[in-house]
């Protein structure tokens, strides 16, 4: 499960490499009075600290995803047998439901186990079992989170950008407006996505998105009638809806607000300081790095800003919130 | 094909089925716990039917849940 720390990641090599072959600038956030040679040295001297945090073990994620997992599928029988009490069912399972996007997003990175590694499997494993709670395949948040990465902030082809809004309350408050039922929004906009996409990949997660959300539905209906009705409220149907409000605020609407023209690379993210503190805010105080460099483990991404700190300021980012 | 039509027309009336599959139920569950009584001598699962199912219907035409 670990792998090769000096190998740059794919992405941020993608957009190295076609800068290079461009020949055009690369994209500052302000300071553009740096001429070519130092933007490049600039670029190297990042890459060299991306390269000292990518890799690494990995297991922590495994068994958090695995454990995550399993206590969220034990709570479904103790609460219907009275063994747990639906208000404490409710809160862990909802920390579960976010947590899981966590281990999740390591694996929709390859960051788990990259392609061509014996441990593989896990990497499929931990993003499968992750998203369930949010009735969501790891196909499908796969394809539309390597999407957002591709063309971050594009009104049209950056499937998350339907949560921009103009502050913190408009922000929530769109979370839950986006997971109505003809609203374009979150599920139906990954849907349109991989639908225009008509990749492999894409048809597979529409596929899958069918089949994980009637299973969802069926559980929720076969439950309530059943006489659990309460449990399958509190294990699954509100968990699912306040985590994945918790997830579109922290993950999508914080790091990128405003995402209005934000589209070039030391723009995409911010560096922002959370109310909740990093760890609650699953560690998207320092999303930018996680943009520059995907490879570096969440855990890590910390770490890599602090020393990346003064190259990022030279860039023109604005670092003064950490 | 034919299979993938069926579907789509299933998710397009599943708010409906979600108020009278999740809702329904879940009104009549949470009466009986705290004890609550159904107006006009109907049963808690008739009351849950009434507000799932015509909130479910709401939802399907509109698009919306509120």
């Amino acid at each position: 499960m670990t792998d090769n720390p000096s190998t740059p990641d794919t992405i941020s090599q993608e957009v190295f490499d076609r800068q290079e072959a461009d020949g055009s600038a690369l994209p500052l956030a302000a300071d553009d009075r740096l001429d070519r040679h130092t933007r490049v040295d600039l670029l190297k001297q990042e890459r060299a600290i991306a390269a000292k945090y990518q890799g690494g073990p990995m297991w922590g994620y495994v068994v958090a995803a695995l454990g995550g997992f399993a206590v969220w599928l034990a709570l479904f029988p103790l609460t219907m047998f009275g063994v747990v009490h639906p208000l404490i069912t409710l809160v862990v399972s909802t920390f579960l439901t976010v947590a899981g996007y966590v281990t999740c997003h390591e694996a929709m990175h390859d960051n788990i186990a990259k392609r061509g590694s014996r441990y593989r499997w896990a990497n499929q494993l931990v993003g499968e079992v992750s998203l369930l709670p949010i009735a969501v395949p790891f196909s499908m948040g796969r394809v539309t989170h390597l999407e957002h990465h591709k063309h971050c902030n594009h009104p049209e082809k950056d499937p998350d950008y339907t949560d921009e809004a103009p502050n913190w309350w408009m922000a929530w408050y769109k979370t839950w407006w986006n997971r109505q039922p003809r609203v374009d929004g979150t599920i139906n906009r990954y849907k349109t996505v991989c639908m225009a996409l008509d990749t492999r990949e894409s048809r597979i997660a529409l596929k899958q998105t069918m089949v994980v959300q009637l299973i969802y539905l069926a559980t929720l209906f076969t439950m309530a009638w059943n006489g659990y009705a309460i449990a399958a409220a509190v294990c699954w149907w509100l968990p699912r809806q306040l985590g994945l409000s918790y997830i579109r605020y922290f993950l999508s609407w914080a790091p990128h607000h405003p995402r209005e023209g934000q589209t070039e690379r030391y723009v995409q993210a911010n560096i922002f300081k959370s109310h909740v503190g990093h760890f609650l805010s699953m560690c998207m105080e320092t999303h930018l790095i996680h943009h520059l460099h995907p490879g570096i483990p969440n855990h890590k991404t910390r770490a890599a800003y602090l020393e990346m700190k003064p190259i990022l300021e030279k860039r023109g980012v604005d670092c003064s919130a950490l | 094909m034919a299979m993938q039509v069926a579907v789509e027309k299933l998710f397009a009336i599943m708010p409906f089925l979600f108020g009278i599959g999740f809702i329904a139920p879940l009104i009549a569950q949470s009466m009986a716990v705290w004890g609550w009584e159904a107006p006009s001598g109907m049963s808690p699962i008739m009351l849950g039917l009434l507000i799932g199912g015509s909130w479910g219907l709401y939802a399907t035409i509109r698009g919306r849940w509120i």
